[in-house]
């Protein structure tokens, strides 16, 4: 085809030219290749991550001791929302699209997504989305003519959103930037389910899928369905401020609960759509680094179908202080009570899956056994907090940013390094230091822990989140200070961690095919990957292919 | 089929067993599939919050004065059935197509948009006599809100769907067409449908639910 | 949308077609976002983004219409094939087990039971003893392990609870028989799967993380009932417990699970040559 419009980077290699800065960066925006597209996701999505950080860092700054004045009010609210939705939408969202774009199709044996320029028009989307929510801090009328961002929190609850409570643009950002980058995440999300549902390889039925590939699945379903309610009550939320609709407007009728249910029932569903890929991250590395094999393939499977099920029928917990009927609260606290079981049976089977196992304690196993006893910890708050009476008690209070945390950080984000050390070496051809690897780890599990342990205690004592300060005769000092420290342990922690990322992709040790000695279709391309992923697509007996060749005397389809 | 090709097996070492046969769905129409199961739970809110409004106007308009049985809907019931056998004349459309006939394609092809334009000039005319007689704007009150909201919606996604079988319509007068992009104009007409679909939800909550 | 398969079939020159790169869904994107930009900055961005949105979708109507378009991408060195391992798999127990494992013996419920019972006895006699050196009195570990569910224990003196109370006598007897069962039983099904140290884990580390636990909580579930507890014997207590019912259970003999057997034999099926093969059947 035309040379002319795609850079022809063998041209290039063929008539010895280096390529010129330009046409390196053309080959990037206008590839469709879902490799680079998963890098370029999963790099912004870190890049958002240092920014979100930051913002939080800022606020452990503030609240570290009473009566900080580090920032304002003003500045506070903007910060946790600033936070909040960075995290949930410009982090969680597109690093989890992002190494699933890069390996489902490695995984399934195909050579790119099923709508390979839709994706790339997915992750622009998401990327102008949001860039588009940071241009606030300039672009934004606030109160005074100056640029401002979002002050609302990342659930932005009606009426407080509505013209007459915030005035100027910075909400309107909020509304247009996140409502653009879900429309790339539902476009993402359709273009997993269709390339999961349409090029499996050959011998790959659904039950010879990796838990990755089934896990990703129900992820993307959940997008799927999940994300339209938000952008329609964001659209509302947008007639209200521009056309003077009256949805939200309580003056004339209007509903502030209706939008707690509308955005919970995204919001809910929208924490299963994060936390499903810690479960495929951890679930393809606790068997590789146990040398078994995953522990009740079909029951992880049903299991994670009946969570996807049930989180779209928990919202309500978000509203239990609301004051809706006992009837509807009973029935919500029961569902999210349902919740727990099939999370404990997956719970349980990675346990099972490392009983008895073979261990190796390299980096990416340490980071699965954070995320186990982290995410355990923080199920069992979340537990605590689907009690109505005991949420009534610590509702809004630090103990649910505890929990929160610990889900979503010890969680997402340590299973997300998990990943990252894991698959780093097939993406890049070379191995991140296992002992950089190791200060990381232990530096953000102690880290983390300081964090966001004691915010449990302050919580319990009362302090209510979203303060920018407070009196000293609460006792709330000591515990605030210890998370403010702990906020150090985790910067230098992600320091070793950028440190080993930049350094190993310049110049670290080869890792070759299969570094890991593992047992799925990726392992199975040369590293990094050619551009078709496989000459030849490969044909499956089993849920480990790789096994399956290395041990042609013991094959795993005999016992499938 | 896991347990099939394990009884299968011998007790001998590797050969590898037979691989079934498996069919690959069509990635466009599982595409087209999820994308309008996400469109209907986008049009699901929208629905959901309507219906949670009724009867809470504080101020008038109400539905059932400016809904009246005995008139508006006479237009809206037209305009419905207009919308509603436009499908079938995209479906003959697309069967002409799978046979190769660009002609008659294109005839069926034609009925489909001027059927759908009639339809949206019919919902024009509705909303100018709602908003010049009886004053009900947006920003009236909240079933003026829901109203155009809904039906807005419901028009926007009509309109997109007009523009892209219009483009159909000229690359087939332009003779672009050929009997191997059926599948992809199948796509398109799945899409019709649906938007067809949701017309009878919407009909069903604003003028029958709503109104009573 | 590309509705049309890849073609891995052999082609001439050898390579295989991929979607060629198209800057479109770029410039598509970047005008969708134009278009927000300009709602809320100024309406000339909304027409340009407008713009650049239709220049991108043409674009990209052009990479699919009427057919995709491809770039032949030349072939790259393979992956060096997978060897064979020369390593034999080690099997557990001459099975083909090495898939799973499950605990294969574990001790027999009854020995949590009894070992629960007899812990628990001998717990009670200890804490007895420390109310009889620190209070001078036999009720007062019973008044206090009864605070635990009934009211108003916790607010009495020491004086109070160093007196008989037949209620909390009842009581506490129904606490500690349950509790003691209950723990008794989780260590029965526990400790055959704890690697190393079995006894170290009942003994010591089990008791130790619950006094622990205790202590730190007891202020926030119980404020009053904090100042009254002698932690000393508390953890005495406990530890004694772990170190009888622990003994008990690991000295009891171990009995095999159904885990792994064969289905015949599950079924109940007796006949030579069954336990030969092994789960090789399964």
């Amino acid at each position: 085809m035309t040379v002319l419009d795609g850079p022809n980077r063998e041209l290039q290699k063929a008539s010895g030219h280096r390529a010129t800065f330009f046409s390196y960066l053309h080959e990037w925006v206008a590839t469709s290749d879902h490799k680079k597209l998963g890098i370029m996701y999963v790099t912004s999505g870190l890049l958002f991550f240092l920014i979100g950080g930051l913002e939080a860092s800022m606020m452990r700054w503030q609240l570290a001791w009473s009566g900080l004045e580090v920032v304002g009010p003003e500045e506070f609210n903007r910060l946790f929302t600033m936070h909040g939705t960075t995290m949930v939408f410009l982090v969680g969202m597109p690093i989890l699209l992002g190494v699933a774009n890069y390996l489902v199709p490695l995984m399934i044996g195909a050579r790119d997504l099923a709508f390979p320029r839709l994706n790339a028009f997915g992750f622009w989307l998401f990327l102008f989305g949001g860039l588009l929510l940071y241009f606030s801090y300039f672009g934004a009328q606030g109160l005074y003519g100056m640029g401002s961002s979002p002050d609302v929190g990342w659930f932005a609850y009606a009426p407080l959103t509505e013209r007459t409570f915030t005035r100027g643009h910075s909400t309107d950002y909020w509304i247009l930037g996140i409502g653009i980058s879900g429309f790339g995440s539902i476009a993402t999300g359709i273009n997993l389910i269709t390339t999961i549902m349409t090029m499996r390889c050959p011998g790959m039925s659904l039950m010879k899928m990796p838990l990755f590939v089934w896990l990703m699945f129900i992820d993307a379903i959940l997008i799927m369905i999940a994300m339209p309610p938000l952008t329609a009550a964001q659209v509302m939320l947008l007639f209200d401020r521009w056309l003077g609709a009256q949805f939200f407007d309580t003056g004339n009728g209007g509903s502030a609960v209706l939008w707690q249910n509308l955005f919970w029932f995204f919001g809910h569903p929208e924490v299963y759509i994060l936390i499903l890929p810690a479960f495929a991250y951890v679930s393809e590395i606790i068997p590789v680094f146990s040398r078994k094999v995953i522990f009740g393939y079909p029951l992880m499977v049903a299991a994670t179908i009946a969570i996807g099920f049930i989180s779209l029928g928990v919202w309500v917990h978000h509203m239990f202080a609301l004051g809706l009927s006992p009837m509807v609260n009973a029935i919500f606290m029961g569902s999210t009570m349902l919740i727990a079981v099939p999370t404990g049976i997956k719970m349980f089977n990675w346990i099972a899956t490392l009983y008895g196992g073979k261990l190796r304690f390299q980096t990416p196993m340490l980071f699965s056994m954070g995320f186990l006893t982290q995410f355990l910890l923080g199920g069992l708050t979340g537990i605590m907090l689907a009690v109505v009476p005991f949420d009534w008690q610590v509702s809004d209070s630090y103990f649910v940013v505890g929990h929160f945390h610990y889900v979503l950080f010890g969680g997402l984000v340590f299973s997300i390094f998990a990943a990252i050390y894991y698959w780093l070496p097939k993406v890049s051809g070379r191995m991140l230091s296992e002992t950089i690897g190791k200060w990381h780890f232990w530096l953000l599990f102690i880290g983390f822990n300081l964090t966001f342990g004691p915010m449990h205690v302050s919580g319990m004592l009362g302090m209510p989140r979203r303060i920018y300060t407070y009196h000293p005769d609460r006792g709330w000092e000591l515990w605030n200070l210890l998370s403010s420290i702990g906020v150090l342990f985790q910067i230098a922690g992600i320091l070793f961690f950028a440190y080993n990322v930049i350094n190993s992709v310049l110049r670290g040790k080869k890792a070759g095919d299969d570094p890991w000695d593992a047992w799925t279709l990726e392992w199975t391309t040369t590293s990094p990957p050619p551009e078709y992923n496989f000459s030849e697509i490969p044909t499956v007996h089993s849920r480990r292919p790789l096994w399956d060749q290395k041990h042609p005397e013991d094959p795993d389809w005999k016992y499938e | 089929m896991s347990q099939a090709s394990a009884n299968a097996m011998p007790a001998a070492v590797s050969t590898d067993p037979p691989v079934a046969k498996r069919r690959n769905l069509n990635r466009g129409k599982v595409g087209m599939a999820c994308l309008i199961c996400s469109e209907i739970t986008f049009f699901g809110t929208l629905l959901a919050t309507y219906l949670y409004y009724i009867g809470r106007d504080i101020s008038g308009p109400f539905p059932h004065e400016v809904l009246d049985i005995s008139v508006a809907p006479m237009k809206v019931v037209f305009n419905s059935i207009f919308l509603l056998t436009s499908s079938i004349w995209i479906v003959l459309a697309v069967k002409a197509l799978r046979k190769g006939n660009i002609k008659m394609f294109g005839f069926w092809w034609l009925l489909t948009i001027l059927f759908g334009v009639e339809f949206l000039v019919g919902t024009g005319m509705e909303w100018y006599g709602l908003i010049a007689e009886d004053g009900l704007t947006i920003r009236t009150n909240l079933f003026g809100s829901g109203f155009y909201t809904v039906v807005g919606f419901h028009a926007g996604h009509v309109c997109c769907g007009l523009i892209l079988l219009t483009i159909v319509f000229v690359l087939t007068a332009c003779g672009f067409m050929h009997k191997r992009h059926a599948h992809k104009v199948d796509m398109l007409s799945w899409y019709w449908h649906f938007v067809d679909g949701i017309w009878i939800a919407v009909f069903t909550i604003v003028y029958i639910i709503g109104y009573v | 949308m590309s509705t049309e398969e890849f073609r891995p079939r052999t082609p001439e020159p050898p390579g295989i077609d991929l979607p060629a790169p198209t800057s479109s869904p770029f410039t598509c994107a970047f005008g969708v976002t134009l278009i927000a930009a300009g709602l809320v900055t100024q309406w000339v961005v909304t027409i340009i983004g407008a713009m650049l949105m239709l220049v991108g979708a043409i674009g990209w109507f052009r990479e699919v219409h009427p057919d995709n378009r491809e770039d032949r991408i030349p072939l790259e060195p393979d992956a060096d094939p997978v060897a064979p391992r020369t390593q034999q798999v080690r099997r557990l127990m001459g099975q083909a087990r090495h898939r799973q494992r499950v605990p294969a013996e574990i001790h027999p419920y009854s020995a949590g039971i009894w070992g629960g019972i007899i812990g628990g006895i001998v717990m009670a006699i200890v804490a007895t003893i420390g109310s009889l050196i620190e209070h001078g009195s036999l009720w007062y570990a019973c008044n206090i392990l009864s605070a635990t569910l009934l009211i108003g224990v916790e607010t009495q003196t020491v004086e109070q609870l160093s007196q008989f109370n037949a209620t909390s006598l009842i009581v506490g007897l129904l606490i500690q028989g349950i509790m003691s069962v209950f723990v008794g039983l989780i260590y029965g099904v526990t400790l055959p799967m704890i690697p190393r140290f079995p006894l170290l884990f009942a003994a010591l580390f089990v008791p130790l993380v619950w006094s622990g636990l205790t202590w730190a909580t007891i202020s926030v579930i119980n404020p009053a009932l904090k100042t009254n507890i002698d932690w000393y014997w508390f953890i005495g207590a406990q530890v004694t417990f772990g170190i009888i019912a622990g003994l008990w259970i690991i000295r009891t003999e171990k009995i095999g699970t159904m885990q792994n057997w064969t289905y015949l034999e599950r079924f109940g099926m007796e006949s030579p040559g069954i336990r030969s093969q092994g789960g090789e059947d399964e």
